[in-house]
């Protein structure tokens, strides 16, 4: 049963919601991420999608290095009530032990779409955008495309770029770390 | 910022959200209730509806006395993913000092409804039917008329009256307990 008639919902700061994972109230083998204060489910991940992630994984390692860290579904304080789990979020180089990484540590984010197009085009783009993350790349498995948006302001991204077949990709932070969109849907 | 797409939330059993109200996710002062698995928030009381609610309750009392106790804007358990606090509900009489108000303990529950009758009619009006509630009532201060639903089945009531002024209405558990509808809406 869906409640179809709207009501605010309670959101949780990132605090709360931290505190639900210490209390067992959310447990590790919840895949949720907090959104705008909402927890939501993630979807479940088909083999085009995990396939992308981990083609993404190994030319970004392989070109990148050890100049920045490469986390694979890993969770980002985005303050005050976010705390995303990007598909792949190229960070500074530091000690993540201690503190957790948050968005000044963010230097790329992508997102791999497939059923999640739309909310990862809205919601997700909104939610970087304002955090001022400098670069989010949004992989389509469905036409083997790479949406390149650069240039946080406001709510959105100045700058959109649609690579397909072709063409390739570089991250912003390392224009040498070149990646043939072909790569990426192999 | 609205999340504008949909995805699906995290929902969260009545365990759950109690152990959230003791560890201080939840605090005393969220107005909140679980409500199918979904922690919504109540909507702010206006005068109408805090004094319609205070009639009901003012009359429910003098006319039942002892028979029953009239619970005001308190916590009923919905088994397994709700705790509504209904405006009113009627318990039977026990102590609830130790175990909580369940479906079972309650042969009435009464909705005010102002800004929120379109919740009340459905998500609402489901809830409170699947868990088997004898009856329901939605007091709309917009239209000084009470609807009452009886006999529940399924997702809905089989029985549905709109009793307006002039009229009077009695709880189906204590037939001489009629109440003037006018004297609600006073």
């Amino acid at each position: 049963m869906a409640i179809d008639v709207e009501r605010a919902r309670r959101r949780f700061t990132i605090d709360e919601y931290e505190k639900m994972a210490a209390t067992g109230i959310l447990s590790e083998d919840d895949r949720v991420e907090l959104i705008e204060g909402e927890i939501v489910e993630m979807s479940p991940i088909g083999a085009p999608h995990m396939a992308a992630v981990a083609a993404l994984t190994r030319l970004l390692i392989g070109r990148v290095g050890e100049r920045a860290w490469l986390w694979v579904q890993g969770p980002v304080r985005v303050p005050p009530r976010s705390k995303p789990q990007p598909d792949l979020a190229l960070l500074r180089e530091r000690s993540y032990r201690r503190e957790d990484a948050t968005t000044v540590d963010a230097l790329l984010f992508i997102e791999v779409s497939d059923t999640s197009l739309q909310y990862d085009r809205t919601v997700k783009l909104r939610l970087y955008a304002e955090a001022g993350i400098p670069e989010y790349w949004i992989v389509d498995v469905n036409t083997d495309t790479v949406e390149v948006y650069r240039s946080p302001s406001g709510e959105r991204y100045g700058d959109r770029q649609v690579l397909a077949h072709g063409d390739s990709v570089a991250p912003l932070a390392f224009p040498d770390a070149v990646i043939a969109v072909d790569a990426i849907f192999v | 910022m609205a999340v504008d797409v949909e995805r699906a939330r995290r929902r969260f059993s009545i365990e759950e959200y109690e152990k959230m109200a003791a560890t201080g996710i939840l605090a005393q002062d969220d107005r909140v209730e679980l409500i199918e698995g979904e922690i919504i928030e109540m909507s702010p009381i206006g005068d109408p509806h805090a004094a319609a609610v205070d009639n009901l309750a003012h009359l429910l009392i003098s006319r039942l006395g002892e028979r029953a106790r009239v619970r005001v804007q308190g916590p009923v358990r919905v088994p397994p993913r709700s705790i509504p606090q209904p405006d009113l509900a009627l318990l039977r009489p026990r102590s609830y000092k130790r175990e909580a108000a369940t479906t079972t303990d309650v042969p009435l529950v009464i909705e005010v409804a102002d800004t929120s009758l379109q919740f009340d009619r459905t998500v609402k009006l489901r809830l409170y039917a699947r868990a088997g509630i004898p009856e329901y009532w939605i007091a709309d201060v917009n239209t000084d008329t009470v609807e009452v639903y009886r006999s529940p089945s399924g997702e809905g009531y089989t029985n549905r009256q709109v009793l307006a002024h002039g009229e009077s209405v009695a709880p189906l558990a204590f037939p001489d307990a009629a109440i003037p509808i006018e004297a609600i809406f006073f």
